[in-house]
């Protein structure tokens, strides 16, 4: 153990490494996600984390919007009322029960599965990596006809057509609004080119899907627009209400 | 190994290779062998074992045999795929998202799990991505968890081994294995960000 705790030593102290490193980790998809991280960041072992003590760091994340997933907010607020409650609940003086799982145990317990699911999820983004570049027999096909889409084929009003239908199927599932918020397009512009720079690709059917407030959606749907203006974004889609598939513009200096 | 014998294997890499070529998906060895006539397993592996060697060896040759998805397959050998994706103006391959790898390892380490098992053990909503992976063909609903509303179990599919190059579920490393694999890994790439 301590070896490894050296190790990382290093590889913190190694300047503009781990700067690099740290951008890319500060986007956070789920609450279990962040508090992994805090751990990691303390380096504290999983099994003797007092989970108390990164309570009001996890907070502090909570303030920096452009750090989470947004359309997962209400479970990062979930969590930080566990947190709290952990919290408030080891100040108060021990009445210790036989057989009773504390809340703090339960979160601990979640996270070591969720750290596994991490290590899995990385094994088979490497295996997906490897393999990605044997081609199947049907794969040229389809991806013949998949690309060179351009926006210009399209009209207006179709592109209004498909984003009807999204908001038609939201409506369907009925829309859950709870309190108004703003949301701004540079915002939105932010978000969605951080979500790229780490995932590469978004499915913007799925990800429009996730939304809960109509607001949200025209403006991400307006982003997604303006983006393509720019030449930020190369969007295809197959066939008219198919998904929506977004990836970064080649004419990003970034983009290799 | 006499004459006849040679000839009669060379044949069957032949034929085995015309089956594989028209098939879009792996063909079951089961199948293969019984196809064949052949009811020596040791002898039919020694058969893929010389067609695997075949297409490896030679430099002309642009495909090579892949065990996968409990069957054979003919893939592309990797050094093409830049060239591929040129010709077939693929900008880039569509990669699964992090939400939907991490739901996907769930189900395949978890297998056959419920909606609500995925949620409890993300920590957030898994429905589009389960979604994502079932237009896929990733997962499949294979059955029902007898409890109250009956949910829909998911486990992995067919395609599931197929698009990851793994023969069969055991392929993947178990718990343990998993951070002794990744203890290994990351010790070099220590040294490498120095």
């Amino acid at each position: 153990m301590e070896e490894t705790l050296g190790g990382s030593d290093l590889l913190f102290s190694a300047g503009s490494t781990a700067a690099a490193y740290r951008v890319q980790t500060e986007y956070f998809e789920g609450p279990m996600d962040l508090l992994l991280h805090l751990i990691r960041k303390r380096r504290m072992n999983i099994m003797d984390v007092r989970l108390g003590e990164i309570t009001s760091e996890y907070l502090a994340h909570l303030q920096n919007i452009e750090a989470i997933n947004p359309s997962r907010e209400s479970e990062f607020l979930v969590t930080a009322a566990i947190l709290v409650y952990i919290k408030s609940y080891s100040l108060l003086p021990k009445t210790e029960e036989e057989g009773e799982v504390s809340d703090e145990r339960q979160l601990v317990n979640r996270l070591v599965e969720y750290e596994k699911i991490q290590k899995i999820s990385q094994l088979l983004n490497e295996m997906e990596e490897a393999s990605i570049l044997l081609w199947r027999r049907q794969e040229g096909d389809e991806s013949f006809h998949a690309t060179e889409f351009t926006m210009d084929k399209m009209s207006a009003f179709q592109l209004a057509e498909i984003f009807f239908s999204i908001v038609k199927k939201k409506e369907a599932g009925g829309f859950l609004t709870i309190a108004s918020k703003d949301y701004s397009i540079e915002r939105k512009r932010q978000e969605i080119l951080l979500l790229l720079e780490k995932q590469g690709y978004i499915d913007f059917t799925e990800y429009l899907s996730q939304l809960n407030t109509i607001e949200e959606l025209l403006v991400s749907f307006f982003t997604l627009l303006e983006l393509v203006r720019q030449r930020k974004l190369i969007v295809v889609q197959k066939k008219l209400f198919d998904r929506i598939q977004v990836w970064k513009g080649a004419s990003d200096p970034a983009a290799g | 190994m006499d004459a006849n014998e040679t000839a009669s294997r060379l044949e069957k890499i032949a034929l085995i290779e015309s089956l594989l070529f028209v098939s879009k998906e792996p063909v079951e060895i089961q199948r293969l062998m019984e196809f064949l006539g052949c009811g020596d397993a040791a002898e039919f592996a020694a058969v893929v074992k010389q067609m695997e060697a075949l297409y490896a060896e030679q430099p002309t040759r642009g495909i090579q045999l892949r065990r996968a998805g409990g069957g054979l397959q003919l893939v592309t050998k990797p050094d093409f795929h830049e060239s591929l994706r040129a010709f077939f103006t693929v900008k880039q391959k569509v990669k699964l998202t992090l939400a939907s790898l991490e739901t996907l390892s769930i189900v395949a380490y978890q297998q056959p799990v419920t909606l609500a098992e995925i949620a409890a053990l993300r920590g957030v909503n898994p429905t589009a991505p389960v979604r994502t992976l079932l237009e896929k063909g990733l997962i499949v609903i294979a059955g029902r968890k007898k409890v109250p509303g009956l949910p829909a179990l998911y486990a992995t599919s067919k395609e599931f081994l197929t698009y990851f190059g793994l023969n069969e579920l055991g392929d993947l490393p178990s718990l343990d294995e998993l951070s002794e694999f990744f203890e290994e890994k990351e010790q070099p790439s220590l040294f490498d960000r120095r």
